[in-house]
């Protein structure tokens, strides 16, 4: 058994770090419900990663039986899109909107339904037919015009050329590589589903077909290699338009946090700043409090920053210790650097024990109660705050998964190096002074604080033969 | 109907006759007080209605100014100190009216409650997602609680009124000096950015950059129940293996989440307006797949642009707060200076101190372990070189000089000058597009990198130290074999 007090305070500092855990935990779960319940939407099959077909097809060979649609289906197929195409005239005729390059974009956006649903004729197109003429023209057109950065003339394809091409989804992708042509058949045989979404009171339907996004999921998940390849790959964006009220909100957010954060100084700014400072000058001076204003929380941060100097000096003096000095030059400044050490952590420990007797003598207790002071390290971006978030672009999904494996690897060392040094300095002493189990307690501290508690140590008695 | 600021007037008719000669003293500087003191009635001041000044400052300012004509100036002045409150009130958590302001200035106990909320709401930590506020989890603590908290934190961060803390717990009095604290931590630095920082509405996918933010935001302090009694060593064990399962759990967990945020992100790209995000993040996917949820995004969006143009609105109008408050303050008598507080230095805090302390001296005994014998021997070898040799020396010593005062600018600035800071929002854009703003997750990564190596040389070194005690103290006993576990 432990002594109380030392029992008290180690149970206490695990009990938090497990808290700390746990309460990630609890975040990254809900995040993680969350981002599960979006994708099962995409991904009804409940695959967790789908697996691209084992055939792979070169772009001239036949494609396999399941994936082509029978020439019945594309002759029928035809016949719709003629149709589709023909409702479209006669509605533009009508609304009198419309460019040439709008009704372009449209017809390869009616295009894309047929060519997608082509697989799942029965199904899809009896859908595909009632939802484009629930469109309406103005506000569809605007939808498919939007963004597609980089790939005009995919939206530009002619409706002959696709579905001449009638390969299903993969048709849709320009400039095809090997890798690309692995489609799982069972992904092109999904239907289409809607989002409805209300806007301003008008409806706008905001549709995905299928098809269309489930290619990229069985790249991305059968070869995460293909991200760069995948991105410039995304033949016909399907437009989830986000509503206008929300965009307009966004972008007003943004623009006053923009301002908030902007240190733009100006007379009225700086005349309250200056009334800011005499008020609290003002306020010191008719008050009966520690006069130096040392509050606990500067001495608590200061602290800190004693702690990470400390680790900076032993950081240098073992690079200097187990650096080999080539000539009598850097001899010399090894050993300048040594003593500079030396003089620095000399003022820190002077500055330390100044710091204690500036709290005894304002008699104000360091830290209220319920902080954990040790947890959190300063950090020096306090100083310079951002209040609005800025950008963080990564690449690919295997570069993002190591930004934030690293960033956890970071958070647990520093509070494994936090636990080790409590543990130190509580469980050192008590090896120190042999009890009835000493043995026993060696072998866990050395276990706890050399190994991390992952191993233990073999002790051997080795008693002389009689 | 709703009391008015001819309050004022009437508190010094009831016979307030000290605040009625400090109201008359500051009204020469007071833009405030320049109305009841020129034409005596009142008027301007006493027909301001709080409440709709909250609702709609523009308005009351136009209105006053309308009233007003041939005084423009004075009008807009006279409009202008409310007009900040309400301001104020509105970038506040549950800001209380301009009104409760009002009578706080007088110490009206009836304000008093509406501030004490307000303090703890403002002073005590948020949940990491602070989209919903710490009562959040279960009913909000006691006034009792709530006052204690207000105390301990306003204490902890320096604040110098001692009147404060005498203050009664049950929370029915002291809505000046409530006043006064709130306008101290107003003062002393960006409270409101920080307030609605905590709150933001997240809108991309957002990951902190930095553990300042990860950490300081546990959420309110549980009171727990600590085990009182001694446990053995293998508790701790138990204790220390739960904790690292716990962490190869998350970091699991976060390898999943990562991919399905890949997903998503891929799935989506091109459905932003703004360019430079490119695709959806899961909060605005969620707001189309989710018609309800959708809205709330919605109108916690805009109630939050709300919140920010009166943040703005503030700054700009906050100079004739700060006159209105020296007032406040010139009618509160000055304290003797006799401290009161009981020391009180909790073991955890004093155990930090400990740890740091005696991890310089040991650092300290080191450095002088190896600077000694080196300087002897030095000294021994350059007895006889020349003259030109100084000039040498001269040039390291400067060259030494200069490094080592980088290496105490490194922490004096915070210790991590090149560690990107802030919560950052993630977005997938293609490896080629380069030019765009934005940091590169392959710099933070680089960082991270070095941080963590820079950790891990702490870690291990600290278990060499604690591998040598051992073994010193092992060395003392003959006849045991040791034999270490199989090396990493």
């Amino acid at each position: 058994m432990l002594p109380a007090d030392c029992s008290r305070r180690l149970v206490a500092e695990l009990r938090d770090a497990l808290d700390a855990c746990a309460e990630r935990q609890r975040q990254l779960e809900r995040n993680l419900r969350v981002s599960r319940r979006l994708l099962r939407t995409w991904e009804p099959a409940e695959t967790p990663a789908p697996q691209p077909t084992p055939a792979p097809e070169t772009s001239g060979e036949a494609p396999s039986p399941e994936s082509t649609p029978s020439p019945q289906d594309l002759k029928e197929l035809e016949l719709l899109t003629q149709a589709l195409e023909k409702a479209v005239r006669v509605r533009k005729g009508i609304s009198k909107t419309g460019e040439r390059h709008k009704a372009l974009s449209l017809k390869s956006g009616s295009a894309a339904i047929s060519a997608t649903t082509a697989s799942a004729p029965s199904r899809a197109s009896g859908q595909a037919s009632c939802r484009v003429s629930e469109t309406k023209p103005p506000r569809g057109i605007q939808q498919t015009v939007v963004p597609a950065r980089g790939l005009p003339e995919c939206r530009l394809l002619s409706v002959g050329d696709r579905t001449r091409m009638g390969r299903g989804s993969r048709a849709t992708k320009p400039g095809p590589g090997p890798r690309d042509q692995q489609i799982p058949p069972s992904a092109a045989l999904q239907a289409p589903e809607a989002f409805t979404l209300k806007e301003k009171g008008a409806d706008v339907d905001c549709w995905l077909p299928q098809p269309l996004w489930k290619p990229c999921s069985g790249l991305e998940g059968g070869s995460p290699q293909s991200a760069a390849s995948l991105s410039t790959g995304f033949p016909d964006r399907i437009l989830l338009r986000l509503p206008m009220a929300y965009r307009k909100a966004a972008s007003r957010n943004s623009r006053l946090w923009a301002q908030l954060s902007s240190t733009q100084t100006s007379d009225s700014v700086d005349a309250a700043a200056t009334a800011k400072t005499q008020f609290l000058q003002k306020m010191q001076m008719t008050s009966g409090g520690p006069g130096s204003g040392l509050s606990a929380a500067a001495v608590e941060a200061e602290v800190g920053l004693l702690r990470t100097a400390c680790s900076l000096l032993r950081r240098r003096m073992e690079e200097v210790l187990s650096a080999d000095p080539a000539d009598c030059m850097q001899e010399y400044r090894c050993l300048l650097t040594l003593e500079g050490l030396q003089a620095i952590t000399e003022q820190c420990l002077h500055r330390l024990q100044e710091l204690r007797a500036a709290v005894a003598g304002q008699q104000l207790g360091p830290w209220p109660v319920g902080r954990r002071p040790g947890a959190s390290l300063p950090c020096g971006g306090g100083t310079d705050p951002i209040w609005s978030p800025q950008l963080l672009l990564y690449s690919s999904t295997q570069e993002l998964q190591t930004l934030e494996a690293l960033r956890l690897r970071v958070a647990m060392l520093d509070q494994q190096i936090h636990l080790e040094k409590v543990l130190m300095a509580e469980l050192l002493p008590l090896v120190g002074t042999q009890g009835p189990h000493w043995l026993a307690l060696c072998r866990a501290v050395h276990s706890l604080l050399c190994e991390g508690g992952e191993r233990f140590l073999t002790v051997l008695r080795d008693e002389p033969a009689d | 109907m709703p009391a008015h600021w001819t309050e004022e007037t009437a508190l010094k008719g009831r016979g307030h006759r000290s605040l009625g000669r400090r109201w008359r003293r500051v009204s020469t500087r007071s833009v405030i007080g320049r109305g009841p003191s020129r034409d005596g009635t009142g008027a301007v001041i006493g027909r301001w209605d709080p409440a709709a000044a909250a609702r709609n400052p523009r308005k009351v300012s136009a209105s006053c100014m309308g009233r007003r004509r041939r005084r423009v100036d004075r009008g807009a002045a006279v409009g202008a100190l409310p007009e900040a409150i309400a301001a104020l009130s509105r970038t506040l958590p549950a800001g209380p009216s301009p009104e409760i302001f009002r009578r706080a200035k007088f110490d009206r106990p009836e304000a008093a409650p509406a501030l004490w909320q307000l303090l703890f709401r403002v002073l005590s930590p948020l949940s990491a997602n602070g989209a919903s506020a710490p009562p959040a989890q279960g009913e909000p603590p006691s006034t009792e609680a709530q006052v204690r908290v207000v105390k301990s934190e306003l204490h902890s961060q320096g604040y110098p009124r001692r009147a404060l803390a005498q203050l009664p717990e049950d929370g029915s009095q002291g809505s000046r000096e409530l006043l006064l604290a709130l306008a101290w931590l107003l003062a002393r630095g960006p409270l409101l950015e920080r307030l609605l920082a905590q709150t933001r509405v997240r809108l991309g996918d957002e990951i902190p950059l930095c553990e300042c933010e990860a950490l300081a935001s546990p959420g309110p302090p549980v009171p727990r129940v600590e085990a009182d009694g001694p446990v053995d060593i293998r508790h701790l064990q138990w204790l220390m293996g739960k904790l690292r399962f716990q962490w190869r759990k998350l970091i699991t967990s976060q390898q999943e989440q990562c991919a399905l945020l890949g997903k998503i992100h891929s799935y989506t790209r091109g459905c932003h307006s703004d360019r430079s995000l490119g695709h959806l993040s899961v909060a605005e996917t969620e707001l189309l797949r989710d018609a309800e949820g959708g809205r709330q995004l919605l109108r916690r969006l805009e109630s939050e642009n709300v919140c920010l143009e009166a943040a703005l609105h503030w700054r700009r109008q906050e100079l004739v707060f700060w006159r209105w408050m020296d007032t406040v303050l010139g009618t509160c008598p000055p304290e003797a200076s006799q401290p009161t507080f009981v020391p009180r230095i909790p073991e955890k805090g004093a155990g930090e101190w400990e740890l740091v302390a005696r991890e310089l001296q040991a650092l300290q005994e080191e450095l002088r372990g190896a600077a000694e014998p080196r300087r002897a021997a030095w000294e021994a070898r350059v007895g006889g070189w020349g003259p030109e040799w100084s000039a040498v020396q001269r040039a390291s010593r400067e060259a030494v000089g200069l490094e080592l005062a980088a290496l105490q600018r490194a922490w004096e600035r915070g210790g991590a000058a090149a560690q990107p800071h802030g919560p950052c929002r993630l977005v997938k854009s293609d490896a080629g597009a380069s030019g765009g703003p934005g940091l590169r997750a392959a710099q933070v990564i680089e960082v991270l990198r070095s941080r963590e190596a820079c950790l891990e040389a702490v870690l291990c070194q600290l278990q060499r130290q604690c591998r040598q005690e051992l073994a010193r103290l092992a060395g003392a006993l003959p006849g045991l074999i040791w034999i270490l576990p199989p090396g990493r």
